[in-house]
Order: structure tokens, then C-alpha cells, then sequence
């Protein structure tokens, strides 16, 4: 390298030298193999020319210009050529003890042991040589571990073919926690540094004796970070970014027990309980790591008048600059439009009656009537509303409404004589379902909308979100365990497909795992209703999953 | 798990003989060990490699970051550049490698496209045939290197989404060009979806943007 370094500026070449450096680095084995190629060429020409030389038993020098290494199946060439000088040289210790080496040499070509008449000492460093070509040239890779991980991997050092070496040491490998049971054949241990560890691998010749050199060669360890660990940085969102909201929120909605008259001519009172809301958002550790806000959103409403409960959950798409804001304004405009026409005097109890029509009778009369009261006075206004709104917000800010692009999933639930009506719209990717665990009932009030590809969906800011499809969907059931809303932050780890959020036991598997049932202990109280459920809820969005670090958001009417 | 699929196409004819070909392989192992280091791209991107002169070859099969090993890339010694054939093989491997997403099995996201070749197509005919093709592939974005002696950029122009050119096809060049393909698959990763083209991070200096 030096060499080099100096001969470009003797010759005043411009070259950056940091260039040269580096590529002569990085290629030196190639570079060094490349060169040996180059000589081998040249070397069998005058291996015949050198026959005399040795007849003269002197002239070393000119043996020396033949290097060894050039040759690329040679060592049982040279093990036996070996042999045979060591017959000269008996005395030469060193010599002698190559000759124990094994012959293999079948097939070498017999002349070959009468070239290159050297000295016993330059017989030997030829011999190195060859060991050096053949090792550097041998393929040896071992599979990648992973950090803090039991690794094991079968090492045979029979298997790489090499009867000239005894033994073979790995330098530094213990520096990665990793070792090397030679009579188990194994490279074993728990990989404690990740990164990619260049090793050196030590040969030992059978001939070897102290103070000789060992021949060697560098191999790759790659070792895999945890993933864990690298997710686990999270920078808080800085507070002056534009549209900031906080990193996570939560909401408890207590519904507190209706108190109705009971009893002998109506004297006494009744306490009867009603359902209560609990939703938690959390950002994801995609958006952690970066400091970057979360997008999703979400509102609750319950009309204490009317009875009705309104659920939104929004998730602003992670390509769109601004969609935290977007999926903040869906929710607030959604909910503000569905409280508001629930409230107005006159259309609940409309819709109340076309509810209990359609109860009595599920006729497709009914089932229109009550499809297009809930379609257009409700569900699907308070959506075109929430567009207008993201819309105006853009308009203001000179932006594209996609800018601000998310999805939007509404739903109102009431409960009658006769059960729920629970009523659905539904916009993008995520969940809403009714679940009821005794007896096991399950209700999916839409479908997500995904593409060919992993990411891709349908947002409200696409004109095309109010024609494309159903997406006001309604049920009346006898009861539920839970009415759920969930972003694909919550759907994708836990649901995995599409056709599995119409599976039960899928829905089985959440209800346990938010009562629980998970690695991390997090348990949602149900039963007791109070404010801990949303604190609760929020720390068990915090599961882990791999390769799902979106933002996630779940509201539960229970 | 969605799997982020990443192509890189790398011409291996004469032209790019000694040190393009060495810094494209140091490129790479560099790229790879520092995606490594990326929780998106560890837990998503899968690579393959597809080397290219006059026949095309996978050199690595879409492999998940975890296990790779970048395998190494001969010295280029054949003469032609079938441009057209590489692009075709390539895109046969994506319709049976890259999953898309039904109702019982989850898709991978849009897969990225690195091209790294001189810009000639020694296959013109078949070339201009298989552009067509390439662009129904749904590539998040694709990207085209331009390198070795006297690129053009009039057929790449046809496909890639961006262009870049190297004038020097020194490893340290090759290597800034790799960190921001590692930089640009990290971004691929997280802004797939609403947009119809990822936006990369603006290349190094060293490199100029084209298109």
C-alpha cells in the first residue's frame, strides 16, 4: 500500500489517494488472487527451463522468481516435491518434518517434483504459499446470527478438504461471544455485538512447530441488531410543529346507569346499567423513532337525550404531510355532524321508528327506508362533511387535500327493547365489528379497502370514497360483548388478512389479549368500568409486533 | 409481516470492468450492513440482485436482510449489454416473487427498482418491447444509475422515475450513491401507499439528478 502510495507521487499522478487507499482495501484479496492468477501464467514455462538449474543443485535465486502460489491445484504437486528434496537435505529440521506430510498426490504430475531446485527454506515458503492461495480461495461463509441469541452452526474442519492442516483457530471470536468446539464440530454461543465482525481464521499445518507462522484468512460474522432495540428510541414530537397534537390520547366515556321507575304502579326506582366507551391512540414507533407526530385520531360522543353513542376513528395516511390534522378534523367533524342531527328534535325519533319497523320486520322496504335515513341524514353526511371540512383546512393553507388524506370509519349505537342497532360507515383500511363472546356472535359492518399492494387504500379525500361502494352498513342484534373501531395499526398485527376479521376465534383472540392474555400482562378492566380502562387501553396498545409500528387507535363500546 | 422487495439490477459487461464493478460490490455490502441498522428495512426489505452482460442472472434471490450475504459479483469479461433481456427476466422474477395482497394472504409493499448500467441495450428491439411491461409492474419507485465511460440516459429515460449520473465510478462515489439508496429504501418503506410514486431523498452531491 505504502509502495503504491509513494510511486503516485514520485509520478506526480492527481490521483486522490483516499480513493486509491480505500479501493486497494477493499479489494485487496481480490487484487492479491488476481496477481497470483497473473503469475501462474507465467510460471509453467520456466518450471521445464529450470530443470538444469537443479541439476546444478545451486542458483536459488532464480527459483525464487517462481512463486508458488501461482499454482492453483498444487499442493500434492508440491508435498511430494517436498519429500523429495528433504531427501537431499535430511539435516534441515524443518524439512523433515514436511516429509511426515501426507502424500495425496495421485494425480500430480510426476515431473513436477524435479522443478524449481531451491533451498529448503525457500521449499517451504513456496509451500506456505500454496496453503495461503488455497485457504484465501476456499468459500467459506457462515449463516448471520443475531444478537443475543443462542447461535450455533456446524464447522467441520474435515469438510473443507485440507489434509495439510491439523488445526484451525478462530482469532477474536469470543470478542462476539461466539466459540469454536472443534470436537463437536460446532461454532456455538450467544452473539453479544452486532455488526458485521471480520474473524481471522488461523490455519495450523500438521508440520507446524512453535515460533512458525500460522497461515490464515479473514471470515465474515454477520450479526443482526435486535429489532427491539432499535424501535425502542422515542424521540416525543417537538411541540412547535405545525398541527401538533400530543403523542397519545385516551378517553373515557362513563355512561352512567339509568334510573327508571319500578315496581307496584311505578313507585319504586331502577337502576339499570348502560354501556360506557373507552378509546386510546397511540403513535407508532415508526413515527417515535423519527420524532414524528401521530396521524391517527379519534372521538367519542354519547347524547344523554337520545340515548345515541357516537364512535369515530380516523388514521391519517403515513405518505401525506399533513394528515394528522386531517384525520383530527374527520373525527371532530363527524362526530359534531352525527350529535348534531341525533339531537335535532324530531329526526332521532324518525329514526328510532324506522329502526323498530325494520326489527319487527327486516322486509327490503324496510331495509331501504332505513338504509336511506341512515345513509343520507347520518353516516354518509357527517363523511362529506368531514371531506368539505379537510378540504377548507387544505383551501386555507393553499395545500392539495390529499395532503391531509385519511381514512374515516363512523359508527352510532343505541340500544332498543328489542337490542342494538348499531350503524357503520366505513372508509379506508382497519375494523368496526360487533362481537359478542356468549353465545358466540360476530358482525363485520364493512370491508377494508386495500389494494394489490401492502399500504395502499382508499382515503376520504378520493371523490370516488361516496360511490364506489356500500358503505353504510347497519345490524340489529340481541346484544354484544364489544362494538370495536380500530386503525390497520391494530388490524394488521392482529387480524394479519382481511378474510381473518371475519373469523371468530380471531375475535376471540383480541377479547383474551385485552383482558390479559398477552406477553406484557396489559389487561383492560371491562367489567368494573372506570377511567383506569383508558389508561389501561392505552398501555396495551403498546404491544409488540413485528414489522407493525404504525399508529394505532381502538374505541370499544362495552 | 409486509415485505419491502428491492431489485437491483447491476450491468456487468466489459465496460464495467475493474474498479466500477469492485466499487459496486463494496457498494453494496456497505448498503446492506447499514440497512441492517434500520429496524423498517431489518424487519422488511428483502433484496435481489441480478447481474447482467449478454445474459441476465440472479445472483441473490429475493432475500430477507436478515440472512443475506451479498454473494460476489465476477469480473465482467463477456461483451453486450442485453438491457431488454435483464429488464424481462427481472420482471418474470417479480410476478413470482412479489406477493400481492388477496383477502387470505397479505401483500408486500410496492417493490423498488435500482438499475445500474451504462444505459445502452445491445437488444434494442426487445428493449422497446419490454418497457411497457416494466411500467404495469407497480414499482414504488425506480431509479436508474448511470456509470462507466460515456452513460446514455436517452433509454433508462424511458422507464426510471429518476436518473442519476456518476461521472466517476470511484468506490467513493459508488458508496455515497449506496447510502442514499439505503436512505431512499428506508423512506420507500414508510411512505408507500396514498402517493403514487415514493419521494426519495435528494441524492449526494456527487451524484446529479438527471430527469
Amino acid at each position: 500500500m505504502e509502495t503504491i502510495k509513494n510511486y503516485l507521487k514520485k509520478t506526480g499522478m492527481s490521483a486522490d489517494e483516499n480513493q486509491i487507499t480505500d479501493f486497494l482495501e477493499a479489494n485487496e484479496n481480490e487484487i492479491k488472487s488476481f496477481l497470483a492468477d497473473l503469475w501462474k501464467d507465467q510460471v509453467v514455462k520456466p518450471a521445464e527451463e529450470a530443470l538444469p538449474i537443479e541439476a546444478a543443485g545451486e542458483q536459488p535465486a532464480a527459483a525464487a522468481s517462481q512463486p508458488a502460489a501461482a499454482v492453483s491445484e498444487p499442493a500434492a504437486a508440491v508435498s511430494e516435491q517436498i519429500t523429495a528434496v528433504s531427501e537431499q537435505a535430511a539435516a534441515v529440521s524443518e524439512q523433515a518434518a514436511a516429509a511426515e506430510a501426507p502424500k495425496i498426490s495421485t494425480e500430480a504430475p510426476k515431473d513436477m517434483a524435479k522443478f524449481g531446485a531451491a533451498t529448503p527454506l525457500h521449499e517451504e515458503q513456496r509451500k506456505q504459499e500454496v496453503l495461503q492461495h488455497q485457504i484465501k480461495n476456499r468459500q467459506i461463509t457462515f449463516p448471520n446470527g443475531k444478537i443475543n441469541q443462542p447461535y450455533e452452526v456446524d464447522f467441520d474442519a474435515e469438510k473443507l478438504q485440507m489434509p495439510e492442516i491439523a488445526e484451525i483457530l478462530f482469532e477474536n471470536l469470543e470478542a462476539i461471544g461466539l466459540q469454536y468446539f472443534p470436537e463437536e464440530h460446532k461454532i456455538k454461543g450467544v452473539p453479544t455485538k452486532s455488526g458485521d465482525h471480520k474473524v481471522e481464521m488461523k490455519f495450523k499445518r500438521k508440520d507446524w512447530e512453535v515460533g512458525k507462522p500460522l497461515l490464515s484468512r479473514e471470515v465474515m460474522f454477520i450479526i443482526n441488531p435486535d429489532p427491539r432495540e432499535l424501535w425502542s428510541k422515542n424521540i416525543p414530537t417537538p411541540e412547535d410543529v405545525e398541527y401538533y397534537k400530543p403523542d397519545s390520547d385516551k378517553a373515557f366515556l362513563k355512561v352512567e346507569p339509568k334510573t327508571v321507575k319500578d315496581g307496584f304502579l311505578g313507585l319504586g326506582k331502577k337502576e339499570i346499567p348502560r354501556k360506557s366507551m373507552v378509546a386510546a391512540s397511540q403513535r407508532g414507533r415508526s413515527h417515535a423513532i423519527e420524532g414524528k407526530p401521530r396521524d391517527d385520531d379519534f372521538a367519542l360522543h354519547f347524547d344523554s337525550q337520545t340515548e345515541w353513542y357516537v364512535m369515530v376513528v380516523a388514521d391519517g395516511a403515513g405518505s401525506a404531510n399533513y394528515s394528522r390534522k386531517g384525520s383530527q378534523v374527520a373525527c371532530q367533524t363527524a362526530k359534531e355532524v352525527c350529535a348534531n342531527q341525533l339531537a335535532k328534535e324530531g329526526f332521532s325519533d324518525v329514526l328510532d321508528c324506522a329502526i323498530g319497523e325494520y326489527a319487527k320486520d327486516k322486509s327490503e322496504k324496510n331495509r331501504a327506508d332505513l338504509y336511506r335515513s341512515l345513509h343520507s341524514e347520518i353516516l354518509a353526511k357527517a363523511a362529506w362533511a368531514a371531506k368539505i371540512g379537510i378540504e377548507k383546512e387544505a383551501a386555507a393553507n393553499r395545500r392539495a387535500p390529499k395532503e391531509y388524506a385519511t381514512t374515516l370509519l363512523i359508527s352510532i349505537c343505541k340500544k332498543f327493547d328489542f337490542g342494538w342497532f348499531v350503524g357503520a360507515f366505513w372508509v379506508g383500511d382497519g375494523g368496526i365489528g360487533i362481537y359478542r363472546k356468549e353465545p358466540q356472535r360476530l358482525k363485520i359492518l364493512g370491508e377494508p379497502d386495500g389494494g394489490e399492494f401492502a399500504g395502499q387504500t382508499r382515503f376520504l379525500t378520493m371523490p370516488e370514497v361516496f360511490s364506489d361502494r356500500v358503505r353504510t352498513r347497519f345490524e340489529v342484534v340481541e346484544d354484544f360483548t364489544a362494538v370495536v373501531l380500530m386503525s390497520d395499526g391494530v388490524t394488521d398485527p392482529k387480524f394479519e388478512t382481511d378474510a381473518n376479521l371475519n373469523k371468530i376465534e380471531k375475535w376471540n383472540a383480541l377479547w383474551d389479549d385485552l383482558n390479559g392474555h398477552n406477553e406484557d400482562n396489559a389487561k383492560v378492566s371491562f367489567l368494573d368500568s372506570s377511567e383506569q380502562s383508558a389508561a389501561q387501553l392505552l398501555r396495551w396498545l403498546d404491544f409488540w409486533s413485528k414489522g407493525n409500528h404504525d399508529d394505532r387507535t381502538i374505541a370499544i363500546l362495552f | 409481516m409486509r415485505r419491502l422487495p428491492v431489485y437491483i439490477l447491476v450491468q456487468t459487461s466489459g465496460a464495467m470492468r475493474g474498479e466500477p464493478i469492485e466499487a459496486i460490490k463494496v457498494g453494496l455490502e456497505t448498503m446492506v450492513s447499514s440497512l441492517r441498522q434500520d429496524p423498517f428495512a431489518l424487519e422488511s426489505v428483502h433484496l435481489s440482485v441480478i447481474t447482467f452482460n449478454r445474459y441476465p442472472e440472479q445472483i441473490l434471490p429475493l432475500t430477507e436482510l436478515e440472512n443475506m450475504q451479498i454473494p460476489a459479483i465476477a469480473q465482467p469479461t463477456a461483451a453486450g449489454t442485453h438491457l431488454g433481456e435483464a429488464l424481462e427476466f427481472m420482471c418474470k422474477k417479480i410476478d413470482s416473487e412479489v406477493v400481492l395482497s388477496t383477502p387470505e394472504r397479505k401483500g408486500d409493499w410496492m417493490p423498488l427498482l435500482f438499475v445500474m448500467c451504462d444505459g445502452r441495450a445491445s437488444d434494442s428491439q426487445l428493449f422497446q418491447q419490454i418497457i411497457p411491461v416494466v411500467k404495469q409492474k407497480h414499482f414504488g419507485s425506480i431509479v436508474a444509475c448511470l456509470v462507466g465511460h460515456n452513460p446514455r440516459k436517452e433509454n433508462v429515460e424511458q422507464f426510471a422515475g429518476s436518473v442519476v449520473n456518476m461521472d466517476t465510478a470511484d468506490s467513493s462515489t459508488i458508496r455515497s450513491f449506496f447510502k442514499w439508496v439505503s436512505a431512499s429504501v428506508s423512506v420507500g418503506n414508510r411512505s408507500v401507499g396514498a402517493a403514487d410514486e415514493i419521494i426519495l431523498p435528494p441524492p449526494p452531491p456527487e451524484v446529479h439528478t438527471i430527469v
